[in-house]
């Protein structure tokens, strides 16, 4: 028989399967929910050096770490957005975990923070970033920087604020060093639980790594019982994932006992 | 948490220390490692003991239940324990699993990942049931092993698509993650995994127990042959975002199952559940009606839920209604045509394979070369899903003659065309004919053709 032959047959036999497939085991993967971690990322100049060297090694570690948390239940996407004196998405859209490649940041140029809020609430949109015709997961915000915004960050939280996933997602901060600032952080994130500090090189690879796989494990792994001694309403519930990571996280920085009195930028 | 170094040792209760030898995987309460302990190795299950409740509590349920011991052999139970960290750590050493079995989320995912250690780089490796067979073997090995262990009085309280490996060659199964199972009623803190809670524990007005374990098993049932979440239809899908709220509702409040035949408003939606829209057509209508009342009536009656031992009759049945035809199509009989003399046509060669009736059996059995008969389905009384009893042969001496051969420890007694029952002991086979009548003894017996069975002596004792 030659080749041609044989490929139209099968060909047509893919077609008849197709047609008439009653076939008991011939499955395809269960429909996932899809999640979407957005990565926030400051790139102005202020984090050259060891914090840049420290934060591209840690999140090539971080993506083979991250890859089996959604387990059977959930697509994992990643989005990383940087900004500096240009806001840029390392790719034009999320990248399913498997197949996402780090690509190495420089930094350099001011902190156009309130720019990256502004892009961040066109993208967590339905004609957007968050297109997937399956039903899916608030997505998870990581936000991390070592400084204060150059731009006028508070319009572009606004902005933010009036997206629907933005209200839903499990927002976290990371402030490296001692210039970056907590309470603007908190006006991030909603709370001061989901907002740590890194002081030290080790310390900021160790949170980026605990957040991330918290944070994205929230929804889709075996979780404790919630303390309640009546029916659960829509007001218990309200906010519980981002509160219950708030928790964890701070469950985990007074286990780890960090050190606070050495600053990042000091004792190299 | 206090993450182990490779290398390290880790002091054991009754002595003895385990070396780590490398990490395995993590899940939400720890990290699970590879350990060296009295040169075997051993899976050490660490945890993270920020995310139990109560450690104290949480350690000494899993010594009771190392000193109870497995309820069978298919649970992966945890062996010894470590002693406790000065900070509190602490975990247990279990068997590792075998290499033969994969992991249940491999399964409904259609895949592994195969991870290059160098680059840390993804490949896929297909994962399948090898044969329909194989597949509802595992359905029946996993009831049962819930069988067995509410049997002992205890729950498992976190069922999720995490807990089993499976070898997908012979449906042989391991149910790992043994650390929640608690005496019934008890509970150290887990709630369970979303999409597997029973509704009543979703709405936060009951607690882990055997009860919930059985809407559970039935979501995991639903999984593994549907291959979509029972809960998740239109209804769902049109809130877009899973949010806590919405979680709340279609999970435990308004809970809906996709083909509720008096509630269509959660249908599954092609394009998304498309696995779950196929499958739904192929089984057979016993299997349907059981997982409408384990999503109907058991949503909000715990006490109405299907016990493991009706599951477990009806996926013997399913098993035994399997049908390989000689053009190679394997499916459910239900998916042949049955004619007036209880053979089954295939409908894609045409040809007809016969079946079998069993005086206690409700249902007819198909006879295909290779299929089974179970002690279960020949053993008045007997639950033995796993003992083979008989299998249909070819004549070794006479090609193209089928038979039965006799693999119980019993005599039969088979009759023959000359009207006369002849004993067919163990490893003996006899052909089959139009007439034929087996009499398993104990007042069972199978048949082609029920108007034989008039005829046929009433107890093994009767002139052959």
């Amino acid at each position: 028989m030659s080749e041609a032959m044989e490929n139209a047959m099968a060909n047509n036999d893919m077609l008849l399967d197709e047609l008439d497939d009653d076939d008991p085991l011939n499955a395809t993967g269960v429909s996932r929910k899809s999640l979407v971690i957005f990565f926030l990322i400051d790139t102005s100049g202020s984090m050259k050096g060891t914090k840049m060297g420290e934060l591209n090694t840690v999140m090539e570690e971080l993506i083979p770490e991250i890859r089996r948390v959604g387990e059977a239940d959930t697509d994992v996407k990643v989005a990383v957005l940087t900004f500096s004196s240009r806001v840029m998405w390392m790719y034009s859209e999320p990248i399913a975990i498997e197949d996402f490649e780090w690509t190495r940041l420089r930094a350099d140029g001011v902190t156009s923070m309130g720019a990256a809020f502004k892009e961040l609430s066109i993208r967590m949109s339905r004609n957007s970033f968050l297109n997937s015709p399956t039903l899916s997961f608030a997505p998870v915000i990581f936000l991390m920087t070592d400084g204060y915004p150059s731009d006028d960050y508070k319009a572009g939280l606004e902005a933010l604020q009036k997206n629907t996933w933005y209200k839903y997602g499990l927002k976290t901060a990371l402030g490296i060093g001692k210039e970056a600032n907590d309470d603007m952080l908190a006006e991030f994130t909603g709370s001061r639980d989901t907002v740590v500090h890194a002081y030290s090189g080790g310390q900021l690879a160790h949170l980026i790594k605990i957040i991330a796989v918290t944070s994205s494990q929230i929804g889709s792994k075996s979780m404790t019982l919630a303390d309640s001694d009546h029916e659960l309403g829509m007001e218990d519930v309200y906010e519980a994932k981002q509160k219950m990571l708030g928790q964890q996280i701070q469950e985990i920085v007074k286990s780890e006992g960090f050190d606070n009195t050495i600053p990042f930028d000091t004792g190299w | 948490m206090v993450e182990l170094q490779i290398g390290q040792y880790i002091d054991m209760e009754y002595g003895g220390a385990a070396r780590v030898v490398q990490e395995l995987g993590s899940g939400g309460q720890g990290i699970v490692y590879l350990v060296e302990f009295n040169d075997m190795q051993y899976a050490l299950k660490w945890y993270d003991i920020d995310k139990i409740k109560n450690p104290a509590a949480f350690r000494k349920n899993i010594e009771t239940n190392i000193n109870d011991g497995p309820p069978s052999k298919q649970f992966l139970w945890p062996k010894y324990l470590t002693k406790p960290l000065s900070t509190g750590g602490f975990g247990y050493l279990m068997d590792v699993r075998p290499k033969n079995f994969d992991s249940f989320v491999d399964i409904l995912n259609t895949y592994k990942l195969d991870i290059d250690p160098l680059t840390g780089r993804a490949a896929k490796v297909p994962v399948q049931f090898k044969n329909l067979r194989a597949m509802v073997t595992a359905v029946i090995n996993i009831v049962n092993a819930f069988r067995q262990l509410h049997r002992a009085g205890k729950s498992y309280q976190d069922l999720n698509d995490g807990g089993f490996f499976i070898d997908t060659a012979t449906g042989e199964i391991l149910v790992c993650d043994c650390d929640n199972i608690a005496p019934d009623f008890a509970n150290f803190g887990i709630g369970g995994k979303p999409g597997y809670m029973a509704p009543e524990v979703v709405r936060g007005i009951e607690k882990p127990n055997v009860q919930t374990d059985k809407y559970s098993l039935a979501v995991v049932l639903f999984k593994l042959l549907f291959r979509g979440d029972p809960m998740e239809g239109d209804k769902v899908v049109k809130d877009i975002c899973l949010t806590e709220s919405a979680e709340l509702r279609h999970y435990g409040k308004e809970a809906v199952f996709v083909y509720d035949p008096n509630d269509d408003s959660n249908r599954p939606v092609r394009g998304i559940h498309d696995n779950v829209i196929k499958f739904w057509k192929i089984y057979p209508e016993y299997i349907r009606q059981a997982f409408i009342h384990s999503f109907t009536t058991g949503i909000a009656e715990p006490n109405k839920r299907i016990i493991e031992n009706e599951w477990q009759k009806l996926f013997v049945r399913l098993r035994s209604e399997i049908i390989t035809c000689k053009c190679g199509r394997t499916n459910f009989s239900v998916q042949f045509t049955e004619n007036a003399d209880h053979t089954f046509r295939c409908p894609k060669c045409g040809s007809d394979t016969p079946s079998m009736g069993f005086t206690n059996l409700d249902y007819r059995v198909p006879l295909y070369f290779g299929c089974r008969f179970y002690a279960c389905q020949t053993e008045r009384g007997s639950d033995d899903f796993t003992a083979v009893t008989g299998e249909l042969v070819e004549n070794k001496l006479k090609a193209g003659m089928i038979g039965i051969k006799n693999l119980s420890q019993k005599t039969w007694r088979a009759k023959m065309p000359d009207g006369k029952f002849y004993p067919v002991g163990p490893g003996k086979g006899f052909p089959i004919w139009g007439g034929i009548v087996i009499d398993f003894g104990d007042d069972a017996k199978a048949y082609l053709n029920e108007a034989n069975l008039a005829d046929a002596p009433t107890s093994p004792n009767d002139p052959t």
